[in-house]
């Protein structure tokens, strides 16, 4: 056998410094990106981060189980409707008391942009200092699949079913990134599982941006189970969504936006919806609406970010 | 011992500024609150003592109450003394969170100024908000005026964090009668306080929440897990009782006031009948009290300071082999003939040695509990005691409740 | 205090000092990951996406799955640029 080139390794192995605190075998359905991603963060943040998570998917393996743990973090079991306060009640205790931390305020897309939205809001305000991650899988998938503020125009879930009059969710998803990028918080990104290295990078720039304040990252991460994907296909789905414009990366420093993975020739989003089931029941007219939407978002985006480099930062939102 | 007299000040405050004074002088590290009438102005004195450089703690001031509870309950399972207050809609807007920190044994210490909470949105005094959260799993006490306020703030502190105890309090003292009302408070000196307090620092360490210490809170209890959590909680609030009358007493020694632990007893040893109260009525209770002495009736009060755990040993010893008990409520409890209070004392009428019960339902509503009602109280105990036809409930400032019942 | 016997402390807390909890999710798997070593470069993108990161580096510049926990998903093979990887069924393997 050839002596292998180990200059081939993939540069996101040099990222991975830390061990994986978690037990190897870990509840989460095959494929899930949600699990690769909670494995990833400790491994590139480290062992010492704090973190503390809702009742979700991730619920029953940030929690212990009576005196036993899924894993090594210090960790903190939290309400859906108060993440981010719990977060920002352990950071500030911390300050007071001398102690240095990173809180990693972990949490699906039914927390951060819908029931936990408020708090979420107000530590933004506030410009709390921990790192709030949302692992965005567009649904509430541990209750079996319902519908969120984020799950896109059209897709099928339990509460949005197809049906003989109404076929999908007929609203269009929120962007959340965006919202929180116009708080001119200290950091801001949206990542994905299919560019691991842009994800270390981005989680590692939070821990240097939670110094100043608030940082919060919205990662895509799909959900084979709920999603009617192969689950072999999970990284596959993350790249066609940045290939497709649909899910975007960008990073936002104090709000001024600046894509980190720029499209040249968008492809279109049919690449993407292909992939799973929820969108198999769409027309090629459906399509359209779901492709007008993630171009007017694009559009958007690349609107701001050439605003937001015109436009002079007020002290107010400097650090 | 007597300290006070050398270094505490006598100033005329609101109940709302006692309370905040008493959490400035507990040091809490952090305090997290959202205002709402009539606790606005608890965070507003606090407020300023952070502005003013006074009160050396990281100050949340949160988007709602839900996010007071919850930054509130987190801090202090990172280690940290807390402070919170709050009211009525607040109060329910934080309950899930007022839960969870109950379950997650964190020693909070809140002030709830006491509103209606019913469906109707109404800004008066009432119990209700207290009695719609009664099993939170918290310990509650009730506060009769300003100077009590402060004192059992204080008290809070040495119950909720000592190591035997380790469960929330929530200080209870009824809206706009004791928020915005003012009177004489004794002010403790800090030193004296920081005596009082320093017990709990000779405690061995509650377990905290650090980073890098593998060590998680919040976990699931499954099956026999979540009964062992249970029964712990419930076997603490338990030892909550006598832990409370021998903090009284202790606090007594320090501050030459006492109030008498889970319950206070005015002139009720020598009395026939009783009557059973809690907060600012019971101030005019007494009075009332002390008038129908001159006149050779033998009536008496039991104040209820610590309603949750329910202090049904101390009612039993204080109630047993009187004549006739007048149970007054500020509440409702919905399918019950009588207010909340009055149907849990029902329970060890048993144990009573024989005394005749009888409910009286006033004070909802920002409706005064005026002497002409305590006396009709008073009365109709004594027709009771006297073996005469009384009727269950009364609703002492609505006659017309009373009229549709005989209707029926 | 009372007596302790699902928890080491007062409240809700779990510890990992010992054990962790872990399920054989190993089980689960109906395809096994197979690498053959020839086609392998070694660029670990296998490892890196495997959600389990159970792919493991061998002394020969290679990667192997950790078959006790491996769930089967076949992302090592979908993601591996030189097809290194089969998945193949676990019938294959019943002696």
């Amino acid at each position: 056998m050839a002596e292998k080139n180990k200059a081939r390794l993939t540069k996101v192995l040099d990222y991975l410094k830390y061990d994986d605190p978690f037990s190897k075998g870990v509840s989460f359905c095959p494929g899930c990106g949600l699990e690769l991603l909670l494995r990833f963060i400790p491994r590139v943040l480290g062992n010492d981060i704090i973190i503390t998570g809702t009742p979700s998917c991730s619920a029953p393996v940030l929690l212990g189980q009576n005196k036993q743990s899924w894993h090594t973090l210090s960790y903190f079991g939290t309400l859906m409707t108060g993440a981010a306060a719990n977060a920002t009640g352990l950071v500030r205790y911390y300050k007071k008391a001398g102690i240095d931390n990173t809180v990693v305020c972990f949490n699906g897309d039914g927390t951060a942009n819908d029931i936990g939205f408020g708090n979420l809001s107000g530590a933004a305000e506030r410009n709390e200092p921990f790192i709030y991650i949302c692992y965005d899988n567009e649904g509430y998938m541990n209750t079996g699949i319902q519908k969120s503020g984020t799950t896109p125009y059209g897709a099928t879930t339990t509460t949005t079913p197809y049906g003989t009059v109404h076929k999908g969710k007929n609203l269009r998803r929120m962007n959340l990134g965006v919202k929180m990028a116009m708080n001119k918080i200290p950091y801001t990104a949206t990542a994905t599982l299919s560019d691991l290295e842009d994800l270390a990078k981005k989680l590692l720039k939070a821990k240097k941006a939670k110094e100043r304040g608030f940082c919060f990252l919205h990662v895509f991460a799909p959900c084979p189970t709920g999603w009617g994907a192969n689950p072999a296909d999970t990284i596959e789905i993350c790249r066609q969504a940045v290939k497709t414009n649909y899910f975007p990366l960008w990073e936002a420093e104090n709000g001024k936006i600046r894509m980190t993975k720029t499209v040249k020739k968008p492809k279109p989003v049919s690449n993407y919806t292909k992939l799973m089931k929820k969108f198999n029941h769409m027309t090629e007219a459906d399509l359209e609406i779901l492709q007008e939407d993630v171009e007017y978002e694009t559009c958007l985006l690349g609107g701001l970010s050439v605003l937001e480099a015109e436009c002079q930062l007020p002290v107010s939102a400097q650090d | 011992m007597n300290t006070t007299a050398i270094s505490s000040n006598i100033q005329v405050i609101t109940g709302n500024a006692a309370a905040a004074i008493a959490a400035k002088l507990a040091r809490p590290d952090v305090v997290a609150a959202y205002p709402i009438t009539p606790q606005t102005e608890v965070i507003e004195q606090i407020s300023s003592f952070h502005a003013s450089g006074d009160m050396d703690c990281e100050l949340i001031t949160v988007e709602g109450e839900n996010s007071a509870m919850n930054a509130v309950m987190a801090a202090s399972l990172a280690g940290g003394r807390v402070f919170t207050a709050s009211s009525s809609w607040g109060l329910v807007f934080m309950y899930d969170a007022v839960l969870a920190t109950a379950g997650a044994r964190a020693p909070v210490v809140m002030v709830n100024v006491n509103r209606e909470t019913p469906g109707i949105i109404a800004v008066s005094s009432g119990q209700q908000d207290m009695i719609s959260t009664r099993d939170a799993g918290w310990i509650f006490l009730i506060a009769e005026n300003c100077q009590e306020i402060m004192d059992l703030v204080l008290q809070s502190y040495r119950l909720a964090e000592d190591y035997d105890i380790q469960l929330p309090v929530m200080v209870h003292y009824d809206g706009f009668f004791l928020s915005y009302l003012s009177e004489g408070v004794e002010i403790p000196a800090q030193e004296t306080v920081d005596q009082f307090l320093s017990v709990l620092e000779s405690q061995p360490k509650r377990t905290m929440l650090r980073p890098g210490e593998k060590l998680g809170v919040g976990t699931h209890g499954i099956l026999g897990g979540y009964m062992e959590l249970r029964h712990k909680h419930v076997t603490a609030m338990e030892r909550s009782k006598a832990k409370f009358d021998a903090i009284d007493q202790e606090f007594a020694d320090i501050f030459s006031r006492s109030y008498g632990g889970q319950l206070e007893e005015y002139l009720t040893e020598d009395a026939d009948m009783v009557l059973v109260g809690s907060g600012s009525m019971c101030g005019t209770i007494k009075s009332v009290i002390d008038e129908q002495r001159e006149k050779g009736i033998r009536i008496g009060l039991v104040k209820i300071r610590m309603y949750r755990p329910f202090p049904h040993q101390a009612l039993v010893k204080a109630l047993k082999g009187k004549k006739a008990i007048g149970v007054v409520d500020r509440s409702l409890a919905f399918g019950f003939d009588g207010g909340p209070i009055y149907t849990e004392l029902k329970a060890f009428e048993t144990k009573l040695g024989g005394a005749k019960l009888v409910s009286f339902i006033d004070g909802i509503a920002n409706t005064d509990i005026t002497k002409t009602n305590v006396k009709q109280m008073i009365q109709m105990t004594a027709d009771l005691a006297d073996g005469k036809d009384v009727p269950e409930v009364t609703w002492v400032s609505y006659p017309k409740a009373n009229k549709d019942k005989g209707e029926k | 205090m009372s007596s302790n016997q699902y928890f080491n402390h007062e409240g809700p807390w779990s510890e990992a000092t010992d054990s962790l909890m872990c399920t054989d999710t190993g089980d689960w798997r109906s395809k096994r990951p197979v690498v053959d070593k020839e086609k392998c470069i070694f660029c670990g993108f296998c490892a890196i996406y495997c959600p389990i990161q159970v792919m493991e580096m061998t002394a020969d510049s290679c990667f192997e799955p950790d078959l006790d926990f491996c769930k089967g998903c076949g992302i090592c093979a979908k993601e591996c640029p030189k097809g290194a990887i089969t998945m193949v069924s676990e019938g294959e393997f019943v002696s």
